[in-house]
């Protein structure tokens, strides 16, 4: 049985999709280029120093990590064929293969994975990823032991698919800046496929890595990455067969391309990005520092009408911090649902009687400049929808990137519509946006100015937790305070798909396109 | 004046004015709030407040303006125009891979404008006062009125879903792998829909003017001459006269490169052609200052060099400018 | 020599009558304004308001133009965006004729050192990038009416300097103006009362031809995401809408056609100015 032109919704559906998947896999075939359609523009293809999908997904094909994440969140091998923790959590040995060359021909050695991480470390925006790492000895050529200051849970997922990609010593270490190296543009990694062209802003075109050191691996030839910002038109490219495969990201070409034929169209594979859709409010000014303000609004926004109406029913509801596809989220955590007269009653409580025109107050609300396919509908519903209680909402739509940033990382704001991604380990994703120690003036930091002891203390305690059960109780807590206190509302997961020709065979895990595609086949000629 | 001359004093004047452009611009993007250390920062997925102060100091933003200015001056005369902070590139090796496609799609959208648009004015000026003549002066303010960039979107919809014949994305099919005379097609295949969407939006103007231009033309002495002489009427049309009124032609063509450049951008959006004005969008959005001054260069440097050939041409056509005697 | 002479204004606009296309524009221009000043008050309604599903095509539940992305009517949109964007062109064009007209008036009428100075500066207008720049100040001062109204209008003006330095250079040498100098008429009075006038007819059909651009102008960078959010334009609900443009080609086709067709009125009546003014054009 195929699973042919569905959009397959929930945990649930995913769960069983992975099944399928599973039970009909047949003897891989080798060949075939692939076109993936893609909307953002990579600002250059070196995943060590860059966060963001645009560079992750082509990042992952040329450079390997020193292991794989599955759907179930289980690790598996890749540079390194096996692993083992010390006794108190404070070294991970890595065993790594011993065939591994980079695309130059030198062999991967112990010598990049310890240069890799120390390079992550310093450089990469998210800091907690490699916070506790103290060194990575290097005791012989295949082996790398990495040593922490305190235990870190998040330590395996951090070196999976682009958060850990090893990079050349060799190339890198020539004392040049990282961050600016012309080598981020001519990446030579060790991964199934190399680079054969980059125009910027335009195509990035990967060929076959023969000298692969998974035996038989990648069976596709190529893959060609072409970008598209219009989603309409690329949907019109996947629609046509221009593209084979692509990350879709707004609601209305979602249930556009569910209609047609010969696609698979499913949410699978974006568990470990988990995009929100989130409501930002800065409590530090009035009137939105009173709590009962912000829990109004709350009360006032249709969550189902935003699920159905505006993100077509593909959109998962997402009440909280940590996304609900996680094994951390708490489902018992507080939820509003649409009261108008409760959300009246509380702003009259707070002191906000309406005026003779009606209104109680104004508040601006930030947009992101470009991003509108994606969260565009949801700032005007809003605007719409809070006049219901009294609550004027003005658009301030920053022209560019940068003047959005101003305005957030300054704290210029009231209300600030974005997307947030959980980046897989709350450690990394979750935790920089609500520790009153990461009140700092850079964007997607605590920008809301939020404060809570108990929530500073049960991050502490949950980011250096090894027991399964009791990080997830205290992530449980977590998220029941900060559910109460609304530092942020969170709207929605975003309507992250992925699409592709059903005579693909595409295993997607928590990272989906953002890891190595090598066991990507076609399952026929197209 | 000898035409060597002419040429080096219209260049030199040219880039004067080049440079004036991108100074003003200059300052124009500099007293805007936020820096553009924050758009680095952003683009790098958020850093730490060391991160920027290093940036900072990496890209010379901590020095006075002015200073920032004149470095910026002398690395263009020596043709770099810096790196492009969210291509992390350089932003001449960006812009020459535009320039190609921007120009393509500009010259067939005005050889297009140009050759249909003569037509129908001169078929209009045969009958000034007949009905093809007002068809011709409704129908060429049809193709001004609209949206240029609206018009690509219905001809979207309408070759995308409707008939989809034309390709409506792009400068070259993500699969093909071919070279020379196919990839040529490949490339004039994906060019119909941009260059007509552009066209039709000049297509009006040289229209009316060859319309006009004829009409006088045809009254002129030397055409009666050559009626009387018995030549016939096509000949006499498109043979002398249109040869006279070719010269304003050639000066409206100059002038609408500027305007043609406008239109790429929104066309270049439209369908995805891998151009300057899509670089130029997405440097706008993302505050890429050395891309977007580069970019304003480029294109005030595409439209002194048309004008010059259009006054080049003009000389040539106009044996009275040449001597200088008028 | 017999009775009264018939003025040239009236002349040309006996003209413009004769001017089928030209009337055409004009009566449909009017429409065009007294539906978007008068509409309003027969049809209220708040463009803001979701009144139904989403993307509904024209004429369902009686949404003559069918609803939006977010389910708010398109009908009440045109009638309420018309007046912004209406607005925008007017203001612009208003602001590129005054800067034109200063420009090519002392250009024109002072010449030498002044008409140098001014003319390098109209050609380093020209040869800026004009929606680049228009973007640039637009983000520059963030969006809204008046920085977009702002931006056109200081793109726009050199085609009229350039006009009215032509018509200064033209008449200047007239008797009139020769006769008004020596009866010692300062420079401001020659300018504004003898020149001026006489110089007025290609301005004005200049202006008219202004408005259609600066509301295409304001519809693109609408388009491009540089709109005024707060406010209901034509270009706006393009830009908004076009994202679905896939699903409901109509949210995206209607204020198109509504910027078409007044931009198409306004040309129409440019023209028709413009053949009624040039007796050169006239007599054949």
């Amino acid at each position: 049985m195929r699973l042919t032109r569905r959009v397959l919704l929930g945990v649930a559906a995913s769960a069983l999709a992975l099944g399928a998947a599973m039970a009909h896999a047949q003897t891989p075939r080798r060949g075939g280029e692939l076109v993936i359609v893609s909307g953002e523009n990579p600002r250059h293809l070196n995943p060590a120093v860059q966060s963001g999908v645009a560079t992750a997904v082509p990042g992952t094909q040329i450079f390997a990590s020193p292991l794989r994440v599955d759907a179930d969140w289980q690790f598996h091998p890749y540079l390194a064929q096996s692993w083992e923790w010390s006794d108190d959590g404070l070294a991970l040995t890595l065993n790594l293969v011993e065939n591994a060359r980079f695309h130059d021909g030198v062999p991967v050695t112990s010598a990049d994975v310890a240069f890799s991480i120390m390079t992550i470390k310093a450089n990469h925006p998210f800091q907690t990823m490699f916070g506790p790492v103290e060194a990575v000895d290097t005791p012989d050529e295949h082996t790398a032991v990495i040593r922490l200051s305190q235990p870190h849970p998040a330590l395996l997922l951090a070196l999976t698919g682009a958060l850990c990609p090893i990079i050349p010593a060799h190339v890198y270490g020539d004392g040049q800046a990282v961050r600016e190296h012309p080598a981020n543009n001519a990446p030579v990694g060790s991964g199934p496929f190399r680079l054969a062209e980059y125009r910027p802003g335009e195509q990035i075109t990967l060929v076959r890595n023969d000298d692969f050191f998974l035996e038989g691996r990648p069976y596709l030839d190529g893959i060609t990455i072409r970008i598209v910002r219009d989603a309409a038109t690329a949907t019109l490219s996947l629609e046509s067969g221009e593209a084979d495969v692509g990350m879709v990201t707004d609601a209305s070409s979602i249930s556009r391309l569910g209609a047609i034929d010969g696609l698979t169209v499913t949410p699978r594979g974006f568990e470990g990005i988990g995009p929100i859709q989130w409501l930002a409010f800065n409590t530090r000014v009035a009137p939105l520092d009173d709590v009962r303000v912000r829990q109004a609004i709350a009360y006032a926004i249709d969550r189902d009408f935003v699920l159905n109406a505006l993100m077509r029913g593909v959109a998962a509801s997402q009440p909280g911090p940590i996304i609900a596809s996680s094994p951390f989220y708490n489902a018992d955590m507080p939820q509003y649902s649409l009261d108008l007269d409760r959300a009246n009653a509380l702003l009259d409580e707070a002191g906000h009687p309406r005026g003779t025109d009606g209104t109680r107050f104004t508040l601006t609300m930030e947009t992101v400049p470009g991003r509108d396919a994606a969260l565009g509908n949801v700032p005007e519903y809003l605007r719409s929808q809070l006049r219901e209680v009294g609550i004027n909402v003005e658009l301030r739509a920053s022209p560019d990137f940068p003047t959005w940033a101003g305005h957030l990382a300054s704290g210029d704001f009231q209300m600030s519509m974005d997307i947030v991604f959980n980046w897989g380990d709350p450690v990394i994703g979750v935790h920089r946006t609500y520790l009153s120690s990461n009140i700092r003036e850079v964007i997607w930091s605590n920008t809301q100015g939020y404060r809570n002891d108990r929530v500073d203390e049960l991050l502490a305690l949950a980011g250096q937790e090894t027991d399964m059960a009791q990080r997830t109780a205290y992530y449980a807590e977590f998220q029941d305070i900060v559910g109460e206190e609304l530092p942020v509302y969170w709207v929605n997961a975003l309507p992250y798909h992925h699409v592709f020709d059903n005579r693909i065979e595409l295993p997607l895990s928590i990272w989906g396109l953002m890891q190595s595609m090598d066991e990507v086949y076609w399952t026929e000629d197209r | 004046m000898g035409s060597a001359r002419y040429i080096v004093q219209r260049l030199i004047y040219g880039l004067i004015l080049m440079i004036g452009v991108v100074v003003l611009n200059f300052f124009l993007i500099h007293a805007a709030p936020g820096d553009a250390a924050e758009v680095i920062a952003g683009e790098m997925g958020g850093i730490t407040e060391e991160m920027m102060a290093q940036i900072r100091a990496r890209y010379g933003l901590d020095q006075p303006i002015i200073v920032q200015l004149w470095t910026y001056l002398s690395q263009i005369l020596t043709g770099d125009l810096g790196m492009s902070y969210h291509f992390n590139r350089p932003v001449t090796e960006l812009i020459l891979q535009r320039l190609g496609p921007t120009i393509l799609l500009a010259l067939s959208a005005q050889i297009f404008a140009m050759i249909i648009g003569t037509v129908l004015g001169v078929l209009a000026s045969r009958k000034p006062n007949g009905p093809l003549s007002g068809f011709v002066a409704v129908f060429s303010t049809v193709g001004y009125a609209a949206p240029v960039f609206w018009t690509g979107l219905m001809l979207v919809i309408l070759f995308a879903v409707v008939i989809p014949i034309f390709p409506v994305e792009g400068m070259v099919s993500a699969r093909f792998r071919g070279t020379g005379w196919a990839y040529a097609m490949n490339v004039l295949w994906h060019l119909v829909l941009p260059a007509a969407t552009l066209g039709i939006l000049f297509l009006a103007q040289y229209a009316r003017l060859s319309r006009a231009s004829m009409i006088e033309v045809l009254g002129a002495d030397y055409i009666r001459t050559a009626r009387a002489k018995g030549l016939g009427e096509g000949r006499v049309t498109f043979h002398h006269a249109l040869r006279n009124a070719v010269l304003p032609i050639l000066t409206v063509a100059g002038i609408q490169f500027g305007n043609l450049i406008s239109g790429a951008l929104l066309v270049e959006t439209v369908f995805n052609w891998p151009g300057m004005g899509r670089l130029a969008f997405d440097s706008v959005l993302r505050r890429d200052y050395p891309t977007l001054l580069g970019v304003l260069f480029f294109a005030s440097a595409v439209v002194v060099i048309a004008n010059l050939l259009t006054d080049l041409s003009y000389r040539y056509a106009d044996p009275r400018i040449r001597t200088g005697g008028r | 020599m017999t009775t009264q002479a018939i003025s040239p204004l009236r002349e040309a606009w006996m003209q413009f009558l004769r001017n089928k296309p030209a009337v055409f524009g004009l009566v449909l221009l009017s429409a065009i304004i007294l539906t978007i000043l008068y509409g309003r008050f027969i049809f209220s309604g708040d463009p803001y308001q979701i009144v139904w599903a989403p993307l509904s095509p024209p004429g369902e539940r009686g949404y003559l133009f069918g609803t939006d992305f977010l389910g708010r009517d398109i009908l009440t949109g045109i009638l309420k965006g018309g007046a912004p964007t209406l607005a925008v062109g007017v203001s612009a064009a208003v602001l590129t004729v005054v800067i034109g007209i200063v420009m090519g008036a002392l250009a024109g009428y002072f010449g030498g050192w002044m008409d140098d100075l001014l003319m390098r500066i109209t050609e380093f207008f020209q040869v800026l990038p004009a929606l680049l720049f228009a973007m640039v100040l637009v983000t520059l001062f963030s969006p809204s009416l008046y920085t977009i109204s702002f931006a056109i209008g200081i793109v726009s003006w050199p085609p009229t300097a350039r006009l009215t330095r032509a018509e200064f250079l033209r008449i200047r040498e007239l008797e009139y103006v020769t006769a008004a100098r020596s009866i010692g008429a300062g420079n401001a009075r020659i300018i504004f009362k003898v020149i001026l006038p006489n110089a007025l007819p290609p301005l004005i059909v200049s202006a008219a031809l202004t408005v259609g651009v600066a509301i295409l102008f304001e519809a693109g960078l609408s388009f491009l995401g540089l709109g005024d959010p707060n406010t209901v334009s034509w270009g706006l609900m393009i830009g908004q809408n076009r994202n679905f443009l896939l699903e409901a080609w109509w949210p995206v086709a209607i204020p198109g056609l509504a910027i078409f067709v007044t931009v198409f009125a306004v040309s129409l009546v440019g023209d028709g100015l413009n053949d009624a003014f040039n007796p050169k054009l006239r007599s054949r």
